[in-house]
């Protein structure tokens, strides 16, 4: 066999390249999907707004705070968040993954980089998204003096992969169900209240703060957000970097046994 | 020296656990609570050995065990018992350079991407199989203009024929020349032409890499064209693996008579010759077809030619399609 000049990456290159090929075809339905996005944030804002009108402070943010906090959650939320995978579970049900087993590629490479491309893309639009958005609600920025961009990346980077592993949980159901559409839509409406989106987390009560930190959803953009608006202290740092690393090792070693036994349970063609 | 074979089978087990509801709404209420699961045996202890360059037809019912079979070569199914070897790897490891050698072409899936030209699948799997440039200039050259099909390899899969389809889901498996070759209904749902077209084809492939091809097929046309070996699965069970002749030899039980009369002849007096399949007459033409048993067709031929005014007489063997219905169906295995 002639020898590879291939650098190893290529193949993802082009299955990166193809999948915006494929999500241009369908540009009505991403113009819906961003469409549906940008409407989120935009409630989201506005009932913060409407909030705001009469009172100065609400649950300990000033007005200025509490925009900049939301604004700045939608537009994180947008990049961390993915919907390329929402497919997979049918695919591995229908058996049409089959088409990617036989071949030599690495699956889950393959699906991290159509999830880059769909994340790529995504951010694109969310820079757009947020320039209309800085104009309707012109939230004032106050960054703290102190900055942690190189911890703010990698947590951003860490939030992207428990995602990612998640949404490939959800993808396994395949092995065994067509119905991985419950799961993920129970999931994204806690995601919604727990991970900070429509609210910041510190405003719950303590009880229900102490529940929501057992699950992985405050490391998906609350945390994120409260590291750049410089409202954690220095000491929080570490155990929280190691809380996400923790959860995305734990995750990484439960999607490897259910991987491994979905496999030994395909039967390649619907059951 | 025969070559030694490049796949083994031993022993090879595939069971499924299928779920089984009890009919009507209330039998939905109670799979909520409950479910009955039943093992079906979808390959049942058959062992094989394929050597370099055979092309052997898997011949079976729906649910025979065929695909099943080819699915556990190909490294997609893990299998419940037994050992399988393709080209010295266990193919459920699926070890890149063991992929990087065989194809697995579904006639029911595709692996084309359906919203965007062929070419672009091309593109993508000389990226995957890491072909290089000119091998991958040359392979595509000749397989695009063997299968004529330059005109639309920049037109979205979606938008192609059926034909169409087939013939760039095939140039998209071949583009790695793969050694071997798994082709699960390749001519399903295709006219006549195309059929015979996609045949030429893979005869061709066949003679020019020397490649080895296991083959299922509703269609006895391609096996018979193309394969010399045929392996006859039923109920997950192997039940021939042999020369395609053998099949006349060891199954059918009758010869057909062909007879041409030079005046009308009974129904009644046909009858006492053997089983009458077919009996008409055509303007002034007087035709029957009879069914014999094997050892007495000789001499059955030449009573008819004494008793009855025979024109014409023709002794043959029944097609095989005919005898391998009548196998599954008299469960004569």
């Amino acid at each position: 066999m002639a020898m590879s000049k291939y650098p190893k990456l290529f193949k993802y290159i082009i299955v990166l390249q193809q999948y915006w090929q494929n999500l241009f075809v369908y540009r009505m339905s991403f113009v819906v999907w961003r469409l549906r996005q940008f409407l989120s944030s935009f409630t989201a804002l506005s009932v913060w707004s409407v909030v705001f009108a009469n009172q100065k402070t609400a649950f300990g943010y000033a007005q200025d705070e509490m925009i900049t906090y939301i604004f700045l959650v939608t537009v994180l939320y947008n990049i961390i968040l993915s919907s390329s995978l929402n497919a997979l579970s049918g695919e591995i049900y229908s058996g049409s993954m089959s088409t990617k087993l036989v071949k030599p590629i690495n699956v889950f490479l393959s699906l991290g980089f159509q999830d880059l491309a769909h994340k790529i893309l995504n951010f694109g639009f969310v820079i757009l998204e947020s320039l209309i958005l800085y104009f309707i609600f012109k939230p004032s920025f106050i960054f703290p003096n102190q900055s942690y961009e190189l911890i703010f990346i990698a947590w951003v980077a860490l939030a992207a992969l428990i995602c990612f592993i998640i949404n490939l949980l959800f993808g396994s159901i395949g092995f065994w169900s067509p119905d991985s559409w419950g799961p993920r839509f129970l999931f994204y409406i806690f995601l919604d209240f727990t991970a900070g989106k429509l609210y910041p987390l510190d405003i719950l009560p303590n009880i229900i703060q102490k529940i929501v930190y057992l699950t992985p959803f405050p490391y998906m953009s609350y945390v994120q957000i409260q590291l750049l608006l410089g409202r954690l202290q220095p000491n929080q740092i570490l155990p929280i970097t190691l809380t996400m690393l923790a959860w995305t090792v734990g995750l990484i070693l439960i999607f490897k046994l259910v991987w491994q036994k979905g496999l030994k349970n395909y039967t390649a063609m619907g059951q | 020296m025969s070559p030694q074979p490049i796949i083994q089978v031993k022993n090879l087990r595939r069971h499924f656990k299928v779920y089984q509801k009890q009919p009507g709404l209330m039998g939905s209420i109670k799979s909520l609570f409950k479910r009955k699961y039943k093992t079906v045996k979808a390959v049942d202890n058959i062992s094989f050995e394929i050597k370099r360059g055979e092309v052997v037809g898997f011949i079976g019912q729906n649910g025979a065990g065929k695909t099943t079979t080819l699915k556990v070569l190909s490294g997609l199914l893990f299998p419940t018992a037994g050992e399988v070897s393709v080209l010295g790897f266990d193919p459920w490891d699926r070890k890149p350079e063991f992929q990087k050698q065989f194809s697995l072409i579904m006639g029911q899936k595709n692996q084309l991407w359906w919203d965007l030209p062929a070419m672009e699948t091309f593109l993508l799997n000389k990226a995957i199989y890491e072909v290089p440039n000119d091998q991958f200039e040359q392979s595509l050259n000749k397989l695009v203009d063997l299968l004529q099909v330059r005109d639309i390899l920049n037109i979205q899969v979606r938008k192609l024929s059926l034909g169409q389809r087939m013939k760039c889901e095939l140039i998209a498996a071949l583009l790695h020349n793969p050694q071997v070759l798994f082709l699960d209904e390749p001519t399903i749902g295709l006219d006549v032409v195309m059929q015979k077209a996609l045949r030429d084809f893979i005869k061709a492939y066949n003679q020019e890499f020397n490649a080895t091809i296991i083959l299922t097929s509703h269609y006895m046309d391609d096996v018979k064209e193309l394969c010399e070996r045929a392996i006859i699965i039923d109920k997950g069970k192997l039940i021939f693996d042999g020369k395609l002749h053998n099949i006349i030899d060891k199954y059918a039980r009758n010869k057909i008579l062909s007879l041409v009369f030079s005046q009308a002849v009974t129904k009644q007096k046909l009858e006492k010759f053997g089983q009458v399949k077919e009996h008409k007459q055509n303007g002034s033409a007087y035709t029957a077809t009879l069914l014999v048993p094997r050892k007495k067709a000789a001499a059955v031929a030449s009573d008819l030619l004494k008793e009855l005014p025979v024109e014409d007489l023709n002794i043959e063997e029944p097609p095989i399609e005919a005898i391998i219905r009548e196998v599954f169906q008299s469960g004569n295995v």
